[in-house]
């Protein structure tokens, strides 16, 4: 078989990184990185550490688990020395790869297991997620707000859980209603969980959605057009610029910037257990819409800021999911 | 009407249907990558080396990839030969999936002698039931069904999401994924050190199994008549088409739900939400490339794991977009349908046994 192989290029290294000398850098994603969203955000990340740290950089976009498993092993074994895996989807296969491979460290984006060569990034978006909610709470006239999840994980879960609290802290009253359509990508289900919302008196609504988001800003669109008083916040990345009509703010990662960071400890060999971030170091923040400035009353901006205060100093704790598993270092239940 | 030399031709040659499809598809791609400003040689080089370049490559890429998609496309073949048109097999695939991991994890401390026969007889009669929906709504009711099956798979899969939220959630109920199936329950690898499973190995015997029946045995015979013509078959082959189309309903479901469990013990080790990105569908391609012949459906499938995991090296070597490589596969599958004379033609030649 090798035989006929050959003529392939049957040898092992053919697509090995011999031929470099920088030190290369890979990302997986499970949607496109076309959604000006969670999966742009890391891609950003990717490019970053391409053109801060002169790494070499390789990007593949994943469907099925058995293509974790592959892209993960065909990366380790093709020279590539850090490898994110953007999303939860990929802890059990970056805990499998991470056995086989030991000299290559695996990133998993939302993970929940750390180990010798295996670390979770915990984004505290939750912290940014409830300063959203407080504006929220301020901007809502029918005392309804709307949340439109993708599929329902913690860390999705969280950052809902984190913007009720904050709502519910500028208006105690307020009604909140939430929907997880059951996928990251689907448009047209986020646009009709956001339209229902709407019709239900929802004039405030955050979404947790990768590409789908279009169709969530979509349906406030199409409420404001037909003469109705609604309001959008952005999520994961700052997506004010996304539907600047619609977007009063959004609850933002720096994903761009933890990756970097990531990159930077690693080359350093400092990088080792979770990577835990939040408002405290300036990687998530809730940032208001320049374009839509008046929207949000300038007494609740100024509540907003007290609020990001106290959880930077830690005087006002977020209510939160925590999905690490506590034994840092297990070895995969497999 | 095709002019009669290129009808004798393709008389002739029965591979040059499937071979011109794959030819007009390399054309098109090559265009439109160039299009793109990549390099269609160097990409198709990368592809090529992605799929077959190494044995690891060809082993735990190419044809872990071509399992479930060999598993759904006998299911889907040996169904069209009989003309029950099942566009089912993606639920009667997460029903077997299903099945198998509510076996594997309800009984805990079982034997992998014990235990993986047990999920891999869930799974048969798990998809064998979900196909049953639609044939006794087809033999007792003239359902059409194209559409139950159908439907069918909107049932499977709100059932895996409802099942993995609720009753089979993982112990610590984070995630909405079931517990990882103990260890006995496993498909072992094929090759120490290859990701490829015991479950390709299953395919293979599937579709000998499949052919034998199809081409020595009277059932099989009685299958293939009924794909020609009930009709016909019921005066001249003196026998009822029911029981027939029964058979067929049943053995295209079991295959299906075989595909799902061995999914999960051979590569996932859990279920959850979107378990398959469309096998189901993909295998209706993949069973009419192989113009619905069992050991054809073998090549068929590697085919398009080869075209799967080649797309991942595009990806990672060449930096071509996952766009790309759905765009490609896509095409290869309207290629097909529009050069392939699908399972009308059969009624005239029989097929190619």
């Amino acid at each position: 078989m090798c035989l006929f192989l050959a003529a392939l290029g049957c040898d092992a290294d053919s697509d090995s990184a011999a031929d470099s000398a920088a030190p290369a850098v890979a990302l997986l994603t499970s949607g496109p990185v076309s959604d000006a969203g969670w999966h742009a955000g890391a891609y950003e990340g990717l490019q970053l550490i391409g053109d801060s740290l002169g790494f070499r950089t390789s990007h593949q976009q994943t469907r099925t688990p058995a293509e974790f498993d592959e892209a993960f092993l065909a990366y380790a074994q093709s020279g590539y020395g850090l490898i994110f895996g953007h999303g939860f989807e990929y802890q059990d296969a970056a805990s499998r790869a991470a056995e086989l491979h030991p000299e290559v460290t695996f990133v998993v984006s939302s993970g929940s297991r750390s180990g010798p060569n295996l670390v979770p990034i915990v984004f505290g978006l939750h912290e940014a997620s409830y300063l959203a909610g407080m504006a929220a709470g301020a901007i809502t006239r029918s005392g309804t707000v709307g949340m439109v999840g993708g599929v329902e994980i913690p860390s999705a879960r969280g950052t809902f859980i984190a913007f009720a609290a904050g709502v519910r802290a500028t208006r105690p009253d307020a009604a909140v209603l939430e929907t997880f359509i059951g996928s990251w990508d689907d448009v047209s289900a986020a646009k009709e969980a956001a339209a229902a919302q709407l019709r239900q008196g929802a004039d405030a609504l955050i979404h947790n959605v990768d590409a789908a988001s279009f169709g969530f800003f979509q349906a406030v669109r199409e409420a404001r057009a037909r003469g109705g008083e609604a309001w959008a916040f952005g999520m994961n990345r700052d997506q004010n610029d996304v539907a600047p009509d619609v977007i009063v703010g959004s609850a933002v990662i720096n994903i761009p910037g933890i990756f970097l960071e990531t990159a930077r400890d690693w080359r350093a060999g400092t990088l080792g257990g979770p990577m835990l971030t939040g408002l405290a170091g300036g990687s998530v923040d809730f940032v208001p819409n320049p374009a839509r400035s008046g929207v949000i009353p300038a007494a609740s901006l100024v509540r907003i800021d007290e609020a990001r205060a106290a959880i930077v100093e830690g005087r006002l704790e977020v209510p939160r999911i925590d999905f690490l598993e506590p034994a840092a270092g297990d070895p995969p239940s497999s | 009407m095709t002019p009669p030399s290129l009808s004798a031709a393709l008389r002739r040659w029965p591979l040059l249907r499937p071979a011109t499809a794959l030819l007009a598809t390399a054309a098109v791609t090559a265009a439109l990558l160039a299009l793109g400003g990549h390099h269609p040689g160097a990409v198709f080089a990368t592809l090529i080396r992605g799929a077959f370049g190494t044995w690891d490559r060809f082993l735990s890429g190419t044809l872990l990839r071509a399992t479930p998609l060999l598993l759904t496309g006998l299911a889907v073949a040996v169904a069209f030969r009989a003309r029950v048109l099942n566009i089912g097999a993606e639920g009667q695939l997460h029903a077997g999936a299903l099945a198998g991991v509510a076996v594997a994890v309800l009984l805990p401390g079982a034997t992998g002698l014990v235990l993986l026969p047990a999920t891999l007889l869930a799974a048969a009669l798990a998809g064998a039931l979900w196909a049953a929906v639609p044939a006794a709504m087809k033999t007792a009711m003239g359902v059409g069904e194209v559409i139950t099956t159908l439907l069918m798979n909107f049932v499977a899969l709100y059932l895996a999401q409802f099942l993995v939220q609720g009753p089979l959630q993982e112990a610590r109920g984070v995630f909405n994924q079931t517990d990882e199936i103990p260890a006995a329950a496993h498909l072992p690898p094929l090759f120490p050190g290859t990701r490829l499973h015991l479950g390709f190995l299953i395919g293979l015997g599937l579709a000998f199994a499949l052919w034998l029946y199809l081409t020595r045995t009277p059932g099989g015979f009685r299958m293939r008549a009924v794909g020609a013509s009930v009709r016909a078959a019921e005066v001249s082959g003196r026998f009822r088409a029911l029981p027939v189309i029964w058979m067929t309903f049943l053995a295209s479901g079991i295959v299906a739900g075989l595909a799902g469990w061995i999914q999960v013990a051979g590569v996932t080790r859990r279920m959850y939400e979107g378990l398959s990105p469309g096998w189901g569908y993909t295998a209706i391609a993949v069973a009419l490339l192989a113009r619905l012949h069992p050991l054809w459906v073998i090549p068929a499938a590697i085919l398009f794991g080869a075209l799967s995991a080649g797309g991942g090296a595009m990806q990672r070597e060449a930096g071509v977009p996952e766009v790309w490589v759905r765009g490609i596969e896509a095409l290869v599958i309207l290629a097909v349908l529009a050069v392939d004379q699908t399972a009308r033609a059969r009624a005239d030649g029989g097929g190619r046994d």
